[in-house]
C-alpha cells in the first residue's frame, strides 16, 4: 500500500483529483439543496458515488480522496453540529471507514480490470505483429529482406526508433536509415559489437549528442546472424533507461525465441548461399569459356598449321592424325559452347538483340557454319525469294538452325538428302528442315525439346550431350517463336520446323518508306 | 624473307598462341614480331616498319581494343583482332574504333590468312589508289563509277551504287550496319536496319548469280555485310581447313 501515494503516483492522477473534487462539490450542492427543499435526513451513503467513479476511472488516490472529502463534507453540511467537521457521532466514524475501504477494494478491483484489459490489447497487438512478422520472414528472399523484418518488427514491439545493423561492414558505410539518423558515438559502439570484439549479450547504452539515450546491443546472444541494433531510448531526462532496458531483453528474448523457431538463421544463411552460387555460376562460365578456350585455340590452331605443313604434304597417316586433332577440338569447343549456353539459358541469360532481319541471311549463314557437316550429305534449299523480313535476334536463331542442322546430321545417313524451306504463311514465317533418317518414335516426339534427353535408340552409336534441341527450343522462344517436330514414325525421316511470328503490317509500311 | 615479305606484328599475351601464329605466318613468308603486352605493342608499332597487326583483346596490360584506339590515332596499318569471347555488340564495337576485321578464338589458320590477306589488298589499293575492285564475276570501277557483271553494265540507283560503294571501299572487310547506313541514308537513320535489308535484298538481285545464296554480297549476322574478295577462297588452307565455329 506504501507505494499508492508516492508523489509521482500523486502527481499523475492529480486530473483525476481535480475531477473527483469537482464531483464532491457538486454532489454536495445538489444534496445540501434537497436537505434544504425536501429535508431528507442525510445522504451521506451517496458520497460512495464519487468515489466508486474516481476508484474505476482515475485510480486509487482520487477514490481516497473522494472518500475523504465526501465524509468532510457530510460532516461538515449534514450531520450536527452542522457546518463543522467536529464529529460526535460513531455513524460518522463507521461513513469514513466504509467510504475509504470502498474507495481502495474497488480502485483495486478497477485497476486490475484495467491492467487486465490492457495486457490483453498488447498481446493481441504483439500477436498481430507476430504474425505479420512470420509472414514477411516466409516470403523474405534475401538476407536484406530478413534483416528489414526484424527492424520493422522490433520498432513496432517497443515503440522506438530501431535500427538493425546485419555487420560491422553496413554500420561502417553509416547510419543514415528511413528518417533515422544513427550519431557517431553509437555506430562506433555497433561496429565493436558486431565485429565481435565485445561480449556479444550485454548491452551498451550511451548518450549520443542530441541528449537521446541509445542502446547498443546484439538481436541475439546466440547467433551473430541476426546482427546488431541500436535503440533510440529516448530523451536522457524522461527515459527510465532501467524499466526500458528490460522491457528490451523480454522483446528481444521474445523475437529470439521465434528467430529460432522459424529457423531464420538458417533461411539467412541459405539466401547467403544463393546469391554466393549465382556468382560462383557467373564467375565459372566467364572462367570456363576463357580458361578452357584459351588453350583449345592454341591446339586448334597448331593442328590447322600442321596440316598445310609442307614437310606433312606426303605424310597421309600422319596428317590424317593432325586432322583427328583439329576435328576433336572443334567438337571439343562446340560442347564448351552448348555448355556455356545451357548455363545462359538456365540463369535465365538469354536476352535477344531484336532487330529486322532477312531469314534468307539467316538460314544461308546457318547452313555456311555447318558446310563441313554437310559434305556428304545432299543439301536442298528451296528459299522463296519474297520471304518477309522478321524481328528477331538474328544469331541466336541461326544458332538454333545450326543444332537442328547438327540434329538432321547425326541421324541420317551419309548420302541422303536434307530439305532446307522457308514458308511465310498467316503471319508465321517457318523453317522447316527434314532429313530421310532415323525418325521419331511417340515417346521420343513428345521428349524431343527436353534438356540432357537422348533418344535410347541411339544413345549408343550417336555422341551428343543432349543439350541441342533444348538450346535450340529456348533460343526461339526468347525470340517469341516455337519448334515443331513432326516424323512418319522410325527409320521414315524426321521435319524439325521453327515458326517465328511476322509484323507483316509494320514490314509493308516500312518497305514503302525505303523505296527511292 | 626478302624485301617484299609483308610485316606482321603479332600482340598476344599466351606463348602458344604467338608460336603457332608465328610458324603459320612464316610458312606463307610472312615476316613476324611478337609482342606480349599493350604496352610492347604500341612501341614495336612505332619503332619499326609494321606491315599488319594480330591483336589480341584481352592483353595483361590494357585492353586490346586500347591498342586498336592508340594505333589508330596515327597509323593506317590494317589491324586484325582475336578474342575468345566476342558478341556481336563488342565486334561492332570494335570495328567503330577502327579494327579491320575480328577473328573468334578457337580459329584456323586458314581463316585468319584469309582476313589478313584482304585486310592487305586493301591497304595496298589505298596506297597504289588501283580504283577497281573485283568481287567474283562483279567488278565496281569506283573512278567511272561504274559496275560490270561478267563484263555486262549494270544499271543501279544512286542508292543502290552508293551501297555497294561504301562495301567496294572495305571490300573484304565487314562494314557494320550503322557504318552504311550512316553512308547511305545519313546519320539520323542508323537504326533502321529494314532499309539496309530490303535494299541489300535488290542490289543481291541485280549482282548476285544465284541471289538466295549469295557470294558476293555476304551476310555477318548481327555486324554488318561484307563484299566478297574474288581472291579470297584461294588460300592454300582452304581445302584441308574446316571453317572454325565462331560463336555469338
Amino acid at each position: 500500500m506504501q507505494h499508492v501515494f508516492k508523489i509521482d503516483r500523486i502527481r499523475k492522477e492529480l486530473p483525476g483529483i481535480g475531477w473527483t473534487l469537482a464531483l464532491v462539490s457538486l454532489l454536495t450542492a445538489v444534496l445540501f439543496t434537497m436537505v434544504w427543499e425536501w429535508g431528507i435526513e442525510h445522504g451521506s451513503v451517496v458520497y460512495l458515488i464519487p468515489v466508486v467513479i474516481a476508484a474505476t476511472r482515475w485510480g486509487i488516490v482520487s477514490a481516497v480522496v473522494a472518500a475523504v472529502c465526501g465524509v468532510a463534507a457530510s460532516a461538515f453540511f449534514f450531520y450536527p453540529p452542522l457546518y463543522s467537521f467536529r464529529i460526535t457521532d460513531p455513524q460518522e466514524v463507521i461513513d469514513l471507514i466504509l467510504c475509504i475501504f470502498v474507495a481502495v477494494v474497488v480502485s483495486q478491483l478497477a485497476t486490475r480490470l484495467k491492467n487486465q484489459l490492457e495486457t490483453a490489447r498488447q498481446r493481441e497487438i504483439d500477436l498481430s505483429d507476430l504474425y505479420a512478422f512470420s509472414r514477411r520472414l516466409a516470403v523474405a528472399f534475401d538476407v536484406s529482406d530478413i534483416h528489414a523484418a526484424i527492424e520493422d518488427h522490433l520498432a513496432s514491439v517497443m515503440q522506438r526508433k530501431v535500427v538493425l545493423f546485419a555487420s560491422a561492414r553496413e554500420a561502417a558505410g553509416g547510419g543514415r536509415r528511413a528518417g533515422v539518423t544513427v550519431p557517431e558515438s553509437v555506430l562506433a559502439q555497433v561496429i565493436e559489437l558486431a565485429s565481435g570484439r565485445h561480449d556479444a549479450n550485454s548491452g551498451v547504452t550511451l548518450s549520443a549528442d542530441g541528449g537521446d539515450v541509445w542502446l547498443v546491443r546484439a538481436v541475439s546472444p546466440k547467433s551473430s546472424e541476426f546482427g546488431v541494433i541500436a535503440i533510440n531510448l529516448g530523451h536522457e531526462s524522461q527515459a527510465d533507461s532501467n524499466e526500458l532496458s528490460s522491457r528490451i531483453d523480454a522483446v528481444l528474448a521474445d523475437a529470439t525465441a521465434t528467430l529460432e523457431r522459424l529457423d531464420v538463421a538458417h533461411a539467412i544463411s541459405e539466401a547467403r548461399m544463393r546469391s554466393q552460387t549465382d556468382q560462383l555460376r557467373e564467375a565459372l562460365i566467364g572462367s570456363v569459356s576463357h580458361e578452357l578456350r584459351t588453350p583449345l585455340a592454341s591446339i586448334l590452331g597448331a593442328a590447322t598449321v600442321l596440316s598445310a605443313a609442307p614437310a606433312l604434304a606426303g605424310e597421309t597417316k600422319l596428317r590424317a592424325l593432325v586432322y583427328d586433332v583439329r576435328d576433336e577440338a572443334e567438337r571439343l569447343n562446340n560442347d564448351i559452347q552448348n555448355l556455356l549456353d545451357a548455363s545462359r539459358i538456365s540463369s535465365d541469360g538469354v536476352k535477344p538483340r531484336i532487330e529486322w532481319a532477312d531469314p534468307t541471311d539467316i538460314v544461308n549463314s546457318a547452313i555456311e557454319r555447318c558446310r563441313q557437316r554437310f559434305s556428304d550429305r545432299h543439301l536442298v534449299l528451296d528459299l522463296p525469294n519474297d520471304l518477309p523480313l522478321i524481328r528477331v535476334d538474328p544469331v541466336l536463331v541461326e544458332q538454333a538452325l545450326v543444332q537442328i542442322f547438327d540434329n538432321a546430321v547425326k541421324y541420317s545417313p551419309p548420302g541422303s538428302p536434307i530439305n532446307v524451306g522457308a514458308r511465310a504463311r498467316d503471319g508465321q514465317m517457318a523453317v522447316s528442315v527434314t532429313d530421310q533418317g532415323a525418325g521419331l518414335t511417340a515417346a521420343e516426339r513428345s521428349r524431343i525439346w527436353d534438356r540432357f534427353v537422348r533418344g535410347e535408340r541411339h544413345a549408343a552409336t550417336t555422341s551428343g550431350s543432349g543439350l541441342g534441341l533444348w538450346i535450340a527450343s529456348a533460343f526461339i522462344a526468347a525470340n517469341g517463336g516455337k519448334m515443331n517436330a513432326a516424323s512418319e514414325g522410325p527409320g521414315r525421316g524426321t521435319t524439325l520446323s521453327i515458326e517465328l511470328p511476322v509484323a507483316r503490317a509494320a514490314v509493308a509500311q516500312l518497305e514503302g518508306d525505303a523505296d527511292e | 624473307m626478302n624485301e617484299t615479305s609483308p610485316i606482321v606484328l603479332v600482340v598476344d599475351d599466351e606463348t602458344q598462341i604467338r608460336r603457332f601464329l608465328r610458324t603459320g605466318f612464316e610458312l606463307n613468308g610472312f615476316v613476324v614480331q611478337e609482342a606480349a603486352t599493350g604496352a610492347e605493342a604500341i612501341r614495336s608499332a612505332t619503332l619499326r616498319p609494321i606491315d599488319l597487326m594480330i591483336v589480341d583483346l584481352g592483353l595483361p596490360d590494357m585492353d586490346g581494343s586500347e591498342v586498336v584506339k592508340r594505333i589508330r590515332s596515327w597509323s593506317t596499318i590494317p589491324i586484325i583482332v582475336l578474342s575468345v569471347r566476342a558478341t556481336e555488340a563488342q565486334k561492332v564495337q570494335l570495328l567503330e574504333v577502327g579494327a579491320d576485321d575480328y577473328v573468334v578464338k578457337p580459329f584456323g589458320m586458314a581463316e585468319l590468312l584469309a582476313r589478313v590477306r584482304v585486310a592487305l589488298r586493301r591497304q595496298m589499293r589505298a596506297v597504289t589508289g588501283e580504283p577497281t575492285v573485283k568481287a567474283g564475276p562483279l567488278t565496281i570501277d569506283l573512278a567511272a563509277r561504274a559496275v560490270t557483271l561478267n563484263g555486262a553494265r549494270l544499271t543501279l540507283t544512286p542508292k543502290e551504287y552508293r551501297l555497294l560503294q561504301v562495301l567496294a571501299q572495305h571490300a573484304g572487310n565487314v562494314v557494320t550496319h550503322q557504318h552504311l547506313l550512316k553512308e547511305v541514308w545519313g546519320s539520323i537513320h542508323v537504326h533502321d536496319t529494314h532499309y539496309l535489308r530490303i535494299f541489300v535484298r535488290k542490289l543481291r538481285q541485280k549482282i548476285e548469280p544465284h541471289p538466295d545464296s549469295p557470294k558476293i554480297l555476304m551476310t555477318e549476322l548481327g555486324v554488318g555485310y561484307r563484299l566478297a574478295q574474288s581472291g579470297e577462297a584461294e588460300s592454300a588452307y582452304a581445302a584441308a581447313d574446316a571453317p572454325a565455329k565462331s560463336e555469338g
